[in-house]
């Protein structure tokens, strides 16, 4: 399979500012055929958290280490939600010694910073993992916290949407995971799973929320988006990505936000 | 005119924050709290400014969502800023917060997780300070508020719609401040009209009013004066107004009598909220 990633910041925000995270194992550029199972993670962090984008980013790779550890982490809430907490207790040796970082730089900690650090940052998290057997059939396996989601296409057709089915379903308060919850029955509770197969020729889409709410409008409205992913994704080419963000926003078709999309692309 | 303006750097919105700062004001409020009215006003701006600021805070620093006016009326009316800011009136969000007069450490309690509670202390930073001296021009402050938000909409025609929070307890001096607070809801922006909100502090030992729909509860003129002038609360407030246990319906003003009204921040929408889950 072909893997393509693309994150572009909310118009206005630098790259620098971007807190949606995406990880993908093996590393590989979208050109390359990757035989192996392949593991992909997407993570959004909270406008209104501190460290939003440091956290969606520990989150991914967290999560997807212990998928790549653990295959059976995105079949069982249960496991998910201890991999949730391994990354929360990663956060905490993070954050020491980012505040130890900032004391030596001569910039403490600030009385504003003080009371969102105190909270711990929020994001939505969705991993999932891709194996292809020697018959050319793929199973997946997908996990999530919030509204980030994914999609799974053929053709013409859009064959899954998960965890969201409508673009009525998003809001600003979706399901995020708070780097200090230790709460495992609760994040268990919010953890959302499925699995499924797939055949040669079919794509996925890990989307953050804008473009996915986007991603089920149009498809709603009969269109096709998954094409028009295709053709920034395999390219890779994220310059034509953000200039048709900009007018798609522009347009008022899709909301400012941060935007994330991880394309597996089956051959 | 729907309230869903993006608020950001780029289209950033304003606050202007009117302090009742006459002589009646250092009378204490309501309730048996003896707290004098003065103390309780300029609580509640430092508590909204601190609010905002840690609402709009992110690692870099504070981000210019919004532009921030106090302005006192009493003895005189202008910036009721002290410190550093004094005599400014719209600030930049982000110079608020870098420069209050002097952070305070309060000692408030918490629960200590076994059922009890323990003292810890917090930086409060201060901007305002409590002042009582002179009349009650409330029309003058509510010009002033006026031109401020005339001239932020004509620069930011497409911007979240300017607030104005009165906080006074609504004996004006200088006339009728009905005409003069409609006059301040009449400028838009291509997303609304202006708001203008009360907050009424009053020595009348009557129930607290949290967003009333209607003026039944309230005790005195004063306080139905201030409520009739006070804006309807757009539909996004009147759900995150419910969302904290307020019964709101479309009848619902932004009033608030001798109670707290920093919840009014959390009506603000900068984007993904940090929810916990439940």
């Amino acid at each position: 399979m072909f893997t393509s990633s693309l994150r572009v910041p909310k118009q206005g925000n630098t790259l620098r500012e971007c807190e949606d995270a995406a990880r993908v194992l093996p590393a590989s550029d979208p050109g390359t055929w990757l035989a192996e199972p392949v593991f992909a993670a997407v993570a959004d962090g909270a406008s209104e958290s501190l460290l939003a984008g440091e956290w969606a980013d520990l989150l991914a790779k967290t999560v997807i280490d212990a998928v790549r550890d653990d295959e059976c982490v995105l079949q069982d809430v249960d496991r998910f939600a201890t991999a949730l907490i391994s990354a929360g207790a990663a956060w905490g040796e993070w954050l020491a010694d980012y505040v130890a970082e900032r004391e030596a730089n001569g910039r403490p900690i600030a009385w504003y910073e003080q009371p969102g650090l105190d909270r711990g940052p929020h994001a939505t998290v969705l991993a999932a993992r891709f194996e292809t057997d020697s018959s050319q059939v793929t199973r997946w396996d997908v996990a999530a916290l919030g509204d980030s989601c994914l999609f799974h296409t053929r053709d013409d057709r859009l064959l899954r949407a998960f965890p969201v089915e409508s673009p009525e379903a998003f809001d600003n308060s979706p399901g995020l995971v708070n780097a200090f919850n230790r709460d495992h029955a609760l994040l268990a509770r919010h953890v959302r799973t499925v699995s499924g197969g797939a055949e040669q020729g079919d794509q996925f889409f890990l989307c953050t929320d804008a473009l996915a709410e986007w991603f089920l409008r149009e498809t709603a409205r009969g269109g096709q988006p998954w094409h028009v992913l295709c053709e920034f994704t395999r390219s890779g080419d994220h310059d034509e990505f953000a200039a048709w963000l900009e007018k798609t926003r522009g347009e008022g078709l899709m909301r400012n936000d941060d935007v994330t999309v991880v394309h597996v692309d089956l051959g | 005119m729907t309230y869903a303006a993006e608020i950001s750097r780029a289209n950033p919105s304003c606050f202007v924050f009117l302090v009742d700062q006459s002589a009646s004001m250092s009378d204490p409020i309501g309730g048996g709290a003896r707290q004098r009215k003065a103390d309780v006003v300029a609580d509640a701006i430092n508590r909204l400014l601190a609010e905002l600021s840690v609402k709009c805070a992110k690692e870099e620093g504070v981000r210019d969502y919004f532009h921030i006016a106090v302005i006192g009326y009493g003895h005189t009316v202008g910036s009721a800023f002290t410190g550093p800011l004094a005599g400014r009136d719209l600030v930049p969000l982000s110079q608020v917060a870098d420069k209050p007069a002097r952070v305070e450490k309060r000692v408030k309690k918490v629960p200590d997780g076994a059922g009890g509670l323990v003292e810890t202390t917090t930086r409060f930073p201060v901007w305002v300070d409590p002042v009582a001296n002179g009349a009650t021009p409330m029309c003058r402050a509510l010009s002033r508020a006026e031109a401020l938000v005339s001239d932020w909409v004509a620069r930011h025609p497409d911007c979240f719609p300017p607030i104005v929070l009165n906080l006074t307890d609504g004996e004006s001096t200088d006339g009728d401040p009905a005409s003069a607070a409609w006059a301040v809801q009449t400028h838009v922006s291509a997303d609304g009209a202006a708001l203008l909100f009360n907050l009424h502090v009053s020595a009348a030992n009557a129930v607290p009013v949290t967003f009333p729909d209607t003026d039944s509860a309230l005790p005195d003129a004063y306080a139905r004066t201030l409520f009739d002038m006070s804006s309807l609360l757009p539909p996004h407030m009147r759900f995150y107004a419910m969302q904290q246990g307020v019964m709101a319906s479309d009848k619902t003003r932004g009033f608030v009598y001798n109670a707290d009204i920093t919840s009014l921040v959390q009506f603000l929408d900068i984007g993904t909220r940090a929810t916990d889950l439940r």
